[in-house]
């Protein structure tokens, strides 16, 4: 009985064992094994990194309602995070798991570009601007060597906001000027309120706020024809100069600020004028407890010698990376159907107020016009749409097209020129040596 | 009169928790068994190490720029330029100074805490649940929190200390105290864990020891420095070891709170080696950076084995 219970016992433990050994290498199997491309032939995957809920929503319901029209490919989504798809995308060109469309914005185009994936999509490009009409800016960026290399679907631009009731409290005019800004903001200045909020955090904020006024200052282009970095100017040094004295009248912690702080900062009434894109809007009134006419708008405000009005402009497109005809021309259509004015006004709903139309007759796409924060803030609105009319982006003013300014915008070294100011003391003339010698750097690397 | 029972007393307890497991001989089929039961872990384990070192190595010794690109076979031209970079260094010093202040505060606050907890009262016994509360926060939500209660123009912190008259300017956004604050919210985050630790290492500690201190005329004092501290001193290199590792490494805490601003005041070796690959696209650099890392994390720890490991007695 003994030796019989010994033998079971053995053999159960063998059996235990193999098991074990069995388990242990089907589960080292499954780690290894390539994983399948299940995807269906007649399928577009799609890739955006518009991760808010609201966003995420009304992107669904567009490709659901796509698919519902019997499309000869149906679209599927997948949503990404803007942290994560720079080596997301590279692993995928590498293990040639792309996805066919993917949502881009100007530098990070150059980037897809570099890793060998993006098709020409000239054609759709040129179909739309016939049939609805292309803002400027929102396709030049895109155009390298005769050739489109994304759909633009939306533009982003800025403004100068402002609390119309505090300016009228301090009897302040909406500056026009950058000699009108700094006097402004020094008047609007006292007790809690500070004159203005700015970003001074190391982040794309600060970036997109200083060339706002870099632009304005004239100094937008800081590149060579042979795409060498001259950023080292005075136009530059104005600028900058402009940015730490107004920074002087910023909440004291601005050195931390990114887009957030600065909106809660104006919405609060903490701050009386803020330089941000057009999500101020939808927000305001609740977040304000004030009516909608307390929030007044201006263009970003000029320097008084040899300056000009412009902001940056952020043309928001979509690349297509399949190589296969039909799949291309699948997603082709589907970015045609977007920029359909039947459902581009519900397309642009999905942030009412930041996403700007890039069609000539977006803006009058009565969905998109009947959105409430569109007509309770026309005014702001059309400014806005006038305002992307003279939107730039660094990297690609005039006709420009560098392929390297994705080193430099990843880096956010004009946000980290602003802190040698702020934080590290240095001059206005001292951060701009740094930032060429920094961006010089970058390129060369 | 000296301690001498209460010194008996502590090696007693100290031979018994040294006294090693005494092994009989095994059947074969066992250690079979046994070797069977670990190799799954001990495989995947050794994969999900391995493979990612040798990866580190060998993008080290390319120049590859963006993750997963082709790039060529440069050797250690990549550490040469590493070690050029004042970043690098400056970088590393901040991290031996994270790691220190925050093992210094976190031990402090720990101790503190868990010696609080040991008392008897409804307080301590409360406190006991609530205690893990800031550990229980996810970090993201710790620096959120602490952003808007340090904010300037809402934060709560803030006004109450402008309430009494001392202004806390920018903590986050000024380079003199960007680190030291972010090192005082990760260790309010992170010693709630070491002071359960602790606290549950203090029960441990014989009751009847205590009492023959105390017959023998210790004072708390003289009892926590003989009998208390001595019996703690394996837990506390174990959390010393373990918890400076963890420390060193961290990440998000510095990043969701100042991305390592400003102008690069509180950026520390890891945060320079997530920008190096993921801002500035020179993957090899921050792989010969987490390499030497390790390396550094090595000696470190040796040295700590050598010269911290609680003393035999």
């Amino acid at each position: 009985m003994k030796t019989l219970n010994g033998e079971n016992h053995m053999r159960s433990r063998a059996i235990a064992a193999g098991v074990l050994a069995l388990a242990t290498v089907l589960a080292l199997g499954a780690c290894s094994a390539p994983s399948s491309d299940s995807r269906p032939n007649k399928q577009i995957v799609l890739w955006h990194m518009e991760n808010t809920p609201s966003r995420v929503k009304v992107f669904q319901a567009l490709a659901d309602r796509y698919n519902a029209t019997n499309p000869t490919h149906t679209v599927k989504i997948q949503v990404q995070d803007w942290g994560q798809i720079y080596t997301k995308i590279a692993a995928a060109a590498q293990s040639g798991k792309q996805p066919d469309i993917l949502f881009a914005i100007p530098d990070f185009t150059t980037y897809v570009r570099g890793l060998g994936l993006g098709q020409p999509v000239t054609d759709v490009v040129n179909r739309v601007q016939a049939t609805s009409g292309l803002v400027a800016a929102s396709t030049a960026p895109y155009t390298d060597a005769g050739e489109s290399w994304a759909v633009p679907l939306y533009g982003m631009v800025q403004m100068l906001w402002y609390r119309a009731d505090l300016l009228r409290a301090a009897g302040v005019q909406p500056p026009k000027t950058w000699s009108e800004l700094l006097a402004a903001t020094k008047k609007l200045t006292s007790g809690n309120t500070s004159g203005i909020a700015l970003p001074a955090g190391k982040n794309l904020a600060t970036d997109q706020v200083l060339y706002s006024l870099m632009i304005t200052g004239g100094a937008a282009n800081f590149f060579t024809k042979d795409n060498k970095i001259a950023i080292d100017n005075s136009k530059t040094v104005a600028a900058f100069d402009l940015y730490a004295q107004l920074l002087a009248f910023s909440p004291k912690d601005s050195g931390n600020y990114s887009w957030p702080e600065p909106q809660a900062a104006f919405t609060s009434g903490a701050a009386a004028m803020a330089i941000e894109k057009g999500q101020y809007l939808a927000p305001f009134e609740a977040e304000s407890g004030r009516p909608a006419s307390d929030l007044g708008c201006a263009p970003i405000p000029v320097a008084d010698n040899g300056g000009m009005p412009g902001s940056i402009y952020y043309s928001n497109g979509a690349m297509v990376l399949s190589k296969d005809k039909s799949t291309k021309d699948g997603a082709a259509k589907f970015l045609e159907w977007i920029l359909d004015p039947k459902q581009y006004g519900d397309f642009l709903n999905a942030e009412p107020g930041l996403f700007l139309p890039i069609t000539k007759n977006g803006g009058t796409e009565s969905n998109w016009r009947q959105n409430p924060t569109i007509s309770t803030y026309k005014t702001c609105v059309d400014a806005m749409l006038k305002q992307a009319d003279t939107g730039t982006l660094f990297g690609f003013v005039d006709g420009q097209y560098v392929k390297s300014i994705g080193q430099i915008s990843g880096q956010n070294f004009l946000a980290q020129a602003v802190q040698q100011m702020y934080v590290n003391g240095q001059t206005p003339t001292q951060a701009v040596t740094w930032i060429q010698k920094q961006m010089q750097d970058a390129i060369s690397k | 009169m000296t301690l001498s029972t209460t010194n008996r007393a502590v090696r007693t307890v100290g031979d018994r928790l040294r006294r090693p497991v005494v092994r009989s001989g095994m059947p074969a089929s066992t250690k079979l068994l046994g070797y069977a039961l670990v190799a799954p872990i001990v495989i995947i384990m050794a994969v999900v190490i391995a493979f990612p070192l040798v990866s580190a190595v060998t993008t080290s010794l390319q120049n590859q720029h963006v993750i997963g690109s082709p790039a060529d076979f440069v050797g250690v031209d990549t550490y040469a330029k590493l070690l050029q970079d004042d970043a690098f260094w400056a970088a590393l010093g901040r991290s031996g100074i994270w790691l220190l202040l925050n093992m210094i505060v976190q031990t402090l606050l720990a101790f503190a805490t868990a010696l609080l907890l040991q008392r008897n009262g409804w307080w301590s016994t409360s406190a006991r649940t609530w205690i893990m509360l800031p550990w229980a926060v996810p970090t993201v939500a710790v620096a959120v929190i602490w952003q808007w209660m340090l904010n300037s123009n809402y934060g709560v912190v803030y006004k109450i200390f402008a309430g009494v008259g001392i202004d806390l300017g920018a903590p986050f956004a000024n380079g003199a105290f960007s680190l030291i604050t972010v090192i005082l919210v990760n260790s309010w985050h992170w010693f709630p864990l070491s002071a359960v630790v602790i606290y549950g290492a203090l029960a441990t500690v014989p009751n009847e020891v205590i009492e023959a201190a105390t017959m023998d005329g210790a004072n708390a004092w003289r009892s926590f420095w003989a009998i208390t501290f001595p019996l703690l001193q394996r837990v506390l290199f174990a959390l010393g070891l373990v918890g400076s590792l963890w420390s060193f490494n961290v990440l998000d805490s510095i990043y969701l709170t100042t991305k390592g601003g400003p102008a690069g005041a509180s950026t520390t070796m890891p945060v320079y080696i997530y920008d190096t690959a993921f801002s500035a696209f020179r993957s090899s650099e921050a792989a010969a950076a987490s390499v030497v890392t390790v390396i550094v994390l090595a000696i470190a720890g040796m040295l700590f084995f050598r010269f911290g490991r609680p003393k035999e007695y």
